[in-house]
């Protein structure tokens, strides 16, 4: 097991705090069964997500950098995990856009002064994904050590989603060859899982869209496009759609839904977490992992297949 | 999946007579369908500097037509009428007659980056879809779109207590654009969620829309942010030629 990241600021976001419950829990459940630290970063606030980026780019730039201010200079981290791909990617992007773009700086330093706290200074911390600590922390050899109920059987379909690898510059730590993510054909997920025990299907829908920027503004875009990457798993073969952000996993889950009620389309795939997998193969119970939480029937995918 | 480009020809230029006689050689009917000129007259010049001027629209100058944006565009795959490609074309020529041929589906853009991803010259497509969103509302071609209502209950939550809770996200935009609440697909979603009663869920959610999430000392980080978005959007309206605020 790796040093690094033993001891990471965590940023959960809103949607961790609602809809995307299960996944906070399941994050620190599997934090605390790994002994890795995670301290919630103090008095956080909304990154901006994609809404206050459409209404003003350097506003989102500015509300993410409040969050990297209190991890980095007022808590001494030198790490801050945001699980949420929302949090993460516009994390990226105020540390890019702040080192290489002045207008953003002054921005964010006009706006940080008036608010009254420390200006964040770019280079003070790395952002990274709950795969990346995962992954780093522990690596396969480590999960597969700690796997006491291996996946064996359990059909699983990596989804990725955009904003985990889009746009390419602002990952600068990724497409480095071996041992890192790919932007094109990411991987650490399906490396975590294989590595406890399951069988990844080869899905090729891994980046495409869910639509989740629409999912209520523009329902029946959403739908078509979760639709397309439901039944795209199914022929497959997957019997879950393992996720890695709140807002696609609510989106798949919800156009699951709306897509039986309104087009007549009805599919059986499951969608969980890859924490809540993950936390499955390290013999944590279900309920600590809010696998009954799931809007689709994981349990009974997990029962069928004798994991729980 | 081809790139299905709009025919230069359009249905309502093909002009066919029922009878009619040129120089003694009889061309009625569909045998020789005659297409109506259509040379534009109202070229907008000031249309790519006003697009650059807003939020994303900075780098439409760089455009060299490759069309990778429009060939990795998710929305394109579903309706083959959206066409980033074509827009910044237009957009960069000042043809704005044509550009508002589809200014109803602007907006759909789902922001999912693969053309920012696939853009050999750094255009930002992306960037621009929502530019001319904002250019198409601001000019009032269109009226505030769907997406627009939600991104400002979302921003108005942020900017108010520093956080935002889902619940009252989805009733304020809902309330917004007039639709009922009680989506037959929203009351499944909540009968599914409620079969194996996830109570500490439910507890959180329900804590949330009663004592609402917000940021400690918020209120500095609120006015200024406040004075920013006036500054904004004085600066954007100018940039367009737009005298006052807007309503």
């Amino acid at each position: 097991m790796s040093e690094r990241y033993r001891k990471v600021a965590y940023y959960p976001g809103c949607a961790l705090e609602g809809t995307g419950h299960a996944y906070d829990r399941s994050t620190r459940a599997v934090g605390k069964k790994l002994g890795l630290d995670l301290v919630e970063v103090r008095n956080w606030n909304c990154c901006g997500a994609m809404e206050v980026k459409n209404i003003d780019p350097k506003l989102q730039t500015y509300l993410s950098s409040r969050v990297m201010s209190i991890a980095a200079q007022e808590m001494g981290m030198d790490t801050v995990m945001a699980p949420c791909n929302g949090c993460y990617h516009n994390l990226k992007k105020a540390e890019y856009d702040l080192a290489n773009d002045a207008a953003s700086r002054d921005v964010v330093d006009r706006l940080s002064q008036k608010a009254g706290h420390a200006t964040y200074r770019a280079g003070s911390l790395t952002t990274i994904h709950a795969l990346d600590w995962i992954k780093e922390a522990l690596g396969e050899d480590g999960i597969r050590l700690r796997t006491t109920r291996p996946l064996a059987g359990l059909k699983v379909a990596n989804y990725y989603g955009c904003m985990y690898t889009r746009p390419r510059h602002i990952f600068p730590e990724k497409d480095k060859g071996e041992g890192s993510e790919s932007t094109a054909a990411p991987h650490f997920m399906d490396d975590i899982l294989a590595a406890a025990g399951a069988e990844i299907v080869d899905y090729p829908l891994k980046t495409a869209c869910c639509g989740g920027a629409h999912t209520l503004s523009d329902s029946d875009t959403s739908t078509k496009l979760v639709l397309n990457l439901l039944e795209t798993a199914e022929e497959c073969g997957a019997d879950v759609i393992a996720t890695e952000c709140p807002t696609c996993h609510s989106g798949l889950e919800m156009h699951q839904v709306r897509a039986e009620k309104r087009f007549g389309r009805k599919t059986r795939v499951a969608m969980m977490y890859f924490t809540q997998l993950l936390g499955v193969a390290l013999g944590i119970g279900p309920r600590r992992l809010g696998i009954h939480e799931n809007i689709s029937d994981a349990l009974e995918v997990l029962r069928a297949k004798g994991l729980r | 999946m081809p790139i299905h480009e709009k025919s230069l020809i359009r249905p309502e230029n093909l002009v066919t007579h029922e009878n009619l006689e040129i120089d003694g050689v009889n061309v009625s009917g569909h045998w020789s369908t005659f297409i109506e000129s259509r040379a534009v007259t109202d070229y907008n010049e000031a249309m790519e500097e006003e697009i650059g001027a807003l939020p994303g629209g900075e780098f439409i100058h760089r455009c060299w037509q490759c069309g990778s944006c429009t060939n990795s565009c998710t929305v394109n795959a579903i309706n083959p009428d959206f066409n980033p490609r074509y827009w910044i074309y237009l957009t960069r020529l000042g043809m704005e007659s044509e550009l508002l041929r589809d200014k109803d589906i602007i907006w759909q853009c789902v922001s999912c980056n693969k053309c920012t991803y696939a853009c050999p010259r750094d255009v930002n497509p992306e960037g621009v879809m929502k530019a001319l969103s904002h250019w198409l509302e601001l000019k009032g071609h269109t009226p505030t779109s769907p997406s627009m209502h939600f991104d400002e209950e979302f921003a108005e939550q942020v900017f108010d207590t520093g956080r935002i809770e889902e619940g009252r996200i989805i009733r304020g935009f809902f309330a917004r654009t007039g639709q009922p609440l009680l989506q037959d697909w929203l009351v499944e979603m909540g009968k599914r969620l409620l079969r194996h009663l996830p109570l500490k869920m439910l507890a959180v959610m329900g804590l949330g829309s009663v004592i609402r999430p917000r940021t400690r000392g918020w209120a500095g980080a609120r006015a200024a942010i406040a004075q920013y978005v006036t500054e904004r959007r004085a600066a954007d309206r100018r940039a367009l030629g737009l005298g006052g605020e807007r309503k």
